[in-house]
């Protein structure tokens, strides 16, 4: 029987091998080979493209470069995101590898945030903790830390540390001896088809009565079209990390073990895979 | 008989300090009387449902005099209920009339100067220190510093584009302390309205005074 503690390992070591290609009306004084890469899934694409941005900017003139940016099938790819949601969400019915194009021109203002620095992306992810003990904690566990903690929790992902993320993190798994869970349960819900980018809401881990809400609960809840069946068939695949977790697994438990690092639950609901 | 009606109100939507200090029906509530007031006065704020996201915004024209010639820009400002924080949050965003967005930077030289003190000094300073690295964003307009708390652009809850946000963490605290006093001596406050006259102006978005007589008209 696998431990509980090797699932977050296999969370955090998650990959995903891409190809990136130059868009083709890129100008370039060369031919520019496409780049070969494992992503991991747990981090944010400008955090880990810097050898990519090289690769293409040799064979481009200084003067056409400004910033990089990422999409899969016309689909701008935000880099707010982390990687392995982004995959499951546009890309997981497709073979492998992941083809990604890059682009360094006709930035989309509309649709993507600017990422200035590695600043922004430390900003955002920190953002994105604050908010999930917000929901856990009421925000106490993390406003008790020192700075330093914080950093730690940012190189730790930055560098791909797992012990060194985690000996800061566990601190925010915890809850207190008389309660059975978190306060709230930090997720958001991501399907193509609808407006809105995510559906987040209020939602316990633990019912009245003490038991122990599943995720099949938490999507009757909140999203119930995407998941009951009309005619029997299964419609969707609701993935996370790249794996359909059973409807019957207790919420408290997967928010310990497959959150992303910034404490979220990162849901995607797709259309059942017909291969 | 008018005394009980009043207290009996401010019960049913006050402030449970201990689980929901501003829960989604109080915003509903608020923004529902704040939208009435608007209504009267016709300044264009607008409550928007999608599915169960509920926000109010309004569209603002001003007319900004720069060097070379005198430019139109079109402000959009939403006030979104945020339920991880349980308070409602500012996004807000800027343009030319062809559509080119403004720069933060941009955005806060139009800001009057007295905010800009307001905003560098006041409850706010502490928190600067704090989560300048969370923030991260420090940068220099001419000789004064724009505000960690102004958020360099997040993606929009509902619509999914870029806006720019005054940051949600602190607003529990502040608001405590500014609905303390009117609680005390059983004044009718609009949570919306007292928040939205504070956090508004330090992005360029005035309340007409009018807002505060109509909540008070209310006693």
């Amino acid at each position: 029987m696998t431990d509980d503690k090797d699932v977050l390992r296999d969370v955090w070591f998650g990959r995903i091998p891409t190809c990136f290609t130059l868009y083709q009306d890129e100008i370039t004084e060369r031919e520019a080979e496409p780049y070969y890469l494992l992503l991991p899934r747990v981090s944010y694409l400008t955090l880990v493209t810097d050898k990519v941005k090289k690769h293409f900017q040799k064979a481009m003139r200084q003067e056409d470069v400004s910033e990089i940016w990422f999409e899969y099938e016309g689909t701008p790819l935000k880099w707010h995101y982390p990687i392995g949601l982004l995959f499951d969400l546009l890309a997981s019915s497709s073979a492998l590898p992941w083809n990604i194009t890059v682009h360094f021109k006709s930035f989309p203002e509309k649709d993507l945030l600017h990422c200035p620095s590695k600043d922004a992306v430390e900003a955002h992810f920190m953002s994105c903790m604050k908010e999930a003990d917000a929901l856990k904690h009421k925000s106490q566990v993390i406003n008790e830390m020192q700075k330093k903690d914080h950093k730690q929790l940012w190189m730790g992902l930055q560098n791909d540390r797992f012990d060194q993320f985690w000996a800061i993190n566990r601190k925010l798994m915890e809850y207190p001896p008389e309660e059975n869970g978190f306060r709230y349960i930090p997720f958001r819900i991501y399907q193509t088809t609808t407006e809105r980018p995510f559906i987040q809401k209020l939602f316990r881990p633990v019912a009245a009565d003490g038991q122990l809400h599943t995720l099949g609960d938490l999507l009757k809840e909140v999203c119930p079209s995407a998941v009951t069946a009309e005619d029997g068939e299964k419609k969707n695949q609701v993935m996370i990390h790249g794996i359909e977790p059973m409807l019957e697994t207790p919420l408290q438990w997967l928010s310990e073990h497959l959150s992303y690092p910034d404490n979220f639950l990162h849901i995607s609901i797709v259309p059942q895979s017909t291969d | 008989m008018a005394e009980e009606d009043r207290e009996s109100r401010l019960e049913s939507f006050s402030f449970n300090m201990e689980d929901e200090f501003f829960g989604e029906k109080s915003f509903q509530h608020y923004c529902a009387e704040f939208i009435k007031h608007s209504q009267q006065i016709g300044d264009g704020w607008e409550w928007k449902t999608a599915k169960e996201n509920l926000e109010l915004t309004v569209d603002d024209s001003e007319v900004m005099e720069s060097a070379a010639a005198s430019q139109v820009i079109k402000y959009e400002y939403h006030v979104v209920y945020s339920c991880s924080y349980q308070v409602p949050v500012l996004y807000f965003r800027a343009s030319f009339l062809d559509g080119r967005p403004l720069a933060l930077k941009d955005i806060w030289e139009g800001v009057h100067e007295c905010y800009k003190t307001r905003l560098l000094q006041g409850p706010w300073d502490t928190i600067t220190q704090q989560w300048r690295t969370c923030l991260g964003l420090f940068h220099s307009v001419g000789c004064a510093p724009v505000p960690a708390l102004l958020r360099e652009l997040i993606e929009h809850p509902i619509l999914g584009q870029p806006f720019f946000v005054l940051h949600p963490c602190k607003t529990n605290e502040f608001m405590t302390a500014v609905l303390k006093n009117p609680q005390k001596i059983n004044r009718n406050v609009n949570y919306i309205t007292s928040w939205l006259s504070i956090m508004g102006p330090v992005v360029g978005l005035n309340l007409p005074l009018s807002y505060a007589k109509a909540t008070s008209q209310d006693e």
